[in-house]
């Protein structure tokens, strides 16, 4: 009798739990049994042999160590990593943050190695409390300038990249001498945020989308009745849309890799001819002291165009190369299968578009004409992003400003590839979609009512079908 | 001895400076700073704005400035609207500001934690502004047969846009939904100022969206609501598309641009009775841009609009930011008189 009654009551617990446990819903993670889906060239490169050629002289561009001095000069005297592939790397170069054992296993986060590995041997650096081990890869910034008290002045906005290390204590630097920025203060007064690298697979074609395309994407959208309505970032000069960086503050891969070369790793370009100093010295103070300038001694810009070279490739600057290496980066390829089956992704697919997501997050657009490689041409650009800006609300504004994109603003993250990334949002803080998903839903947010519908209207398992979609790409 | 006491003081002065700058002491200002103990910055709000929606004065009301007060209710005294939210419904996040382009988010309502109904669902209280939409149509019910005519293929019609009475009032109602997400979409728009009004009701309980419906008798609404009329009028200002053109403006003075941000600027304005320039609502723009627009405007001089032979305040808007953009009006119903 005593066991009958068992069963009858484990027989109701089953029926009540079971199901939902069968459909609770879960982010199937870093897809790894599809191979790598990203950091091939475009098909129209492979097929030329001197665009191949540029692509791979690009690509060991991208994956190369500077130093202060010496072969690979310009290093600093402010920097986050010494190359662009070390934090552009997941799941290929030009991808995005890496972690360690996570497919497909790239190795430990590389800010934390700076020590370690003598990339600043001998220097005064300590590694930063936001820097980890697991990752994610980050640069930082103060969203305002201290006062002389050492508050965070809220009437004095920055915004600027504090650079994580300096080249002081190298043997190559000389006697350059620099203070690494105060982030335990300014963890202590709450003015400090953070960005991941955002991977580069695609943008090729995002650089050949028209105006026209984008505008007339934006009209359609327009009356949509689930409360989304963005707008664009503009290039201060011409005041076409610009389109890179987590608030579309770029207008070109050109712009965006000679920046990054500069803020980065300190090195001086063709497009940004000076050494940077943080904000505060440069704003505020009075530069970097004579001592940290020209220490790799061949004067500016350390990289240029090589009039001795003897091919296309080695006469173009390394900036040149990154960014015939990121145009040329064909766009990641989805997987029609997994996670989940081609059911599941298909129907995630259509739920994706049914609820709202696809508003902003535009699943094609078509690309112009290119007179660089056939492929960037009236091409198909799955990217999931309409390149607007949209408030995202409180939880997630992060109060920079940059360009006409305010302090909660950002670019509709494109989502090609986001099967294989490991870490979410502009600074990195949610490694489960599921965390990222919610973090849509804001005081403020465009996309409160989207996350609400995906929340309270989705039964678990539409919600895991579009899980599996968005991790099929 | 007063002499020698300063000079003491100095020198102590300096040999502290020298000794700290010896020791390294950290810097302060800028990117620097000495302090564990500073004051905390909030979390969770947003400081740095952008280009955001002010007003030339805090008393004129603004389609934004309505709440979910404590007793349940959303009030928005710019249209004139009151709606009594159904028991454990709320509003759990406030919107967005407006956009560039006429948009309001004016509540988003959900069920509460205290709710204890099987079915949920979302209501979206939303407004476009009819003088700065992207979408070719001139009132409400274009607005809505143009939702109608352009669903993506993610939607099927369930109703085609017919005109019901709600609250005494008419709007027009529209039903689709999406076999795929099994969600039914019902949306009632009327117009109110020149701005449509529409209430987007999202569930897969259709029941529950007709009983939420039903409770919307309860609103109180202005006289001019309806899908084709709500052109103002009555104790507030009439609205009129484009008014501040050709030679309804007497003397103008154009705002000049500190920072060329090339962002859109869109402006409404109430005109008094003597053509001047009363109430200024910008919906989206810097700080900069909107002190040199107000400072323009209020220069600005109109032909006194006339109802009946009577001048009358009106309403209109001006795209400030980039060239104005061509119209787009398929029919005489757009909201001009």
């Amino acid at each position: 009798m005593k066991t009958k009654k068992f069963v009858a009551v484990l027989a109701f617990l089953v029926a009540l739990f079971f199901p939902g446990m069968a459909f609770a819903q879960t982010d199937p993670g870093v897809r790894s049994n599809t191979g790598v889906n990203a950091g091939q060239p475009l098909a129209s490169v492979t097929a030329s042999p001197n665009d191949l050629a540029f692509f791979q002289t690009g690509l060991a561009q991208f994956n190369e160590h500077q130093t202060v001095t010496g072969d690979n000069p310009g290093l600093g005297p402010r920097f986050n990593l010494d190359s662009c592939g070390a934090c552009h790397s997941q799941p290929a170069p030009g991808g995005t943050s890496p972690a360690s054992g996570i497919f497909p296993n790239i190795g430990p986060n590389p800010q934390s190695q700076v020590i370690a590995n003598g990339v600043v041997n001998g220097s005064t650096n300590t590694i930063p409390f936001f820097v980890l081990a697991n990752g994610p890869v980050r640069e930082a910034r103060f969203p305002f300038f201290f006062d002389q008290f050492g508050n965070a002045n809220p009437n004095a906005p920055n915004g600027g990249v504090e650079d994580l290390f300096t080249v002081s204590g190298r043997s190559d630097a000389g006697s350059c001498s620099l203070q690494q920025p105060s982030f335990n203060a300014a963890r202590a007064a709450n003015n400090i945020i953070f960005r991941i690298p955002t991977p580069t697979f695609g943008t090729g074609l995002m650089a050949n989308i028209d105006d026209s395309t984008l505008l007339a994407n934006h009209a359609a959208q327009a009356n949509n009745g689930v409360g989304i309505s963005g707008t664009f970032n503009h290039n201060g000069n011409d005041g076409t849309i610009s389109r890179f960086g987590w608030k579309a503050q770029n207008k070109s891969l050109m712009i965006f890799a000679g920046e990054a070369y500069n803020v980065e790793m300190g090195i001086s370009n063709e497009l940004f001819t000076q050494d940077r100093p943080l904000p505060g010295e440069d704003q505020l103070g009075s530069g970097l002291p004579a001592s940290c300038l020209n220490l790799a001694g061949i004067g500016y810009p350390e990289d240029i165009t090589h009039s001795g070279g003897s091919s296309a490739s080695t006469v173009t600057s390394d900036v040149g190369l990154f960014n015939t290496f990121m145009q040329f980066l064909d766009q990641p390829t989805p997987s029609t299968t997994s996670p989940g089956g081609a059911t599941s992704i298909a129907n995630g697919r259509r739920l994706f578009s049914a609820v709202g997501c696809a508003i902003c997050h535009t699943p094609s657009l078509t690309t112009q004409p290119s007179n660089l490689t056939a492929g960037l041409g009236s091409a198909t650009a799955n990217l999931f992003s309409d390149i607007e800006i949209h408030h995202m609300g409180a939880t997630l504004a992060d109060n920079v400003s940059q360009g006409g994109a305010g302090g909660d603003q950002f670019r509709t993250a494109p989502l090609w590839g986001l099967g294989q990334r490991i870490f979410f949002l502009h600074d990195g803080r949610c490694s489960n979609l599921l965390c990222a998903i919610e973090a849509h839903e804001s005081n403020g947010g465009e996309a409160t009512n989207v996350e609400a519908i995906f929340d309270q209207n989705l039964s678990p398992s539409q919600q895991q079908d579009i899980l599996n979609f968005l991790r099929s790409l | 001895m007063h002499t020698k006491f300063s000079r003491s003081l100095v020198l102590l002065a300096l040999s502290l400076s020298l000794l700290a700058r010896a020791q390294g002491a950290p810097q302060s200002g800028g990117d620097f700073s000495s302090n564990p103990e500073a004051k905390k910055l909030p979390t969770g709000v947003i400081l740095v704005k952008g280009a955001w929606s002010s007003a030339s004065d805090s008393v004129t009301p603004l389609p934004e400035g309505g709440r979910v007060a404590n007793n349940n209710v959303y009030s928005n005294p710019y249209l004139g609207l009151t709606y009594a939210l159904s028991p454990d419904w709320t509003q759990k996040y406030t919107g967005p500001p407006p956009s560039d382009n006429g948009y309001y988010v004016l509540a988003q309502i959900r069920p509460a934690d205290t709710f204890k109904g099987t079915s949920r669902g979302t209501l979206l209280i939303a407004a476009q502004d009819l003088f700065f939409t992207l979408t070719p149509a001139g009132n409400a019910l274009e607005l809505i047969n143009y939702t109608k005519d352009n669903l993506i293929a993610e939607y099927k019609v369930e109703q085609p846009p017919m005109l019901v009475r709600i609250a005494n009032r008419s709007f027009v109602r529209f039903d689709y939904g999406s076999p795929v997400a099994e969600l039914h979409w019902h949306v009632l728009a009327t117009q109110i100022r020149c701005h449509m009004v529409q209430f987007v009701f999202t569930s897969r309980d259709t029941k529950l969206m007709e009983s939420l419906i039903q409770e919307m008798n309860k609103m109180s609404l202005p006289d001019e609501a309806g899908p084709i009329s709500g052109r103002g009028g009555g104790d507030v200002p009439v609205c009129i598309k484009d008014y501040a053109g050709g030679e309804n403006v007497m003397e103008r003075v154009d705002p000049v641009f500190a920072e060329r941000r090339f962002n859109p600027v869109p402006v409404r304005i109430i005109i008094d009775k003597e053509g001047k320039v009363k109430h200024i609502h910008f919906l989206s723009a810097f700080p900069d841009q909107a002190k040199v627009i107000a400072n323009a405007l209020f220069q600005w001089r109109f032909r006194p609009y006339l109802r009946d032979g009577k001048p009358v305040e009106v309403e209109t808007g001006i795209m400030f930011g980039r060239a104005p953009r061509l119209a787009t009006l398929p029919s005489t119903n757009a909201a001009n008189e």
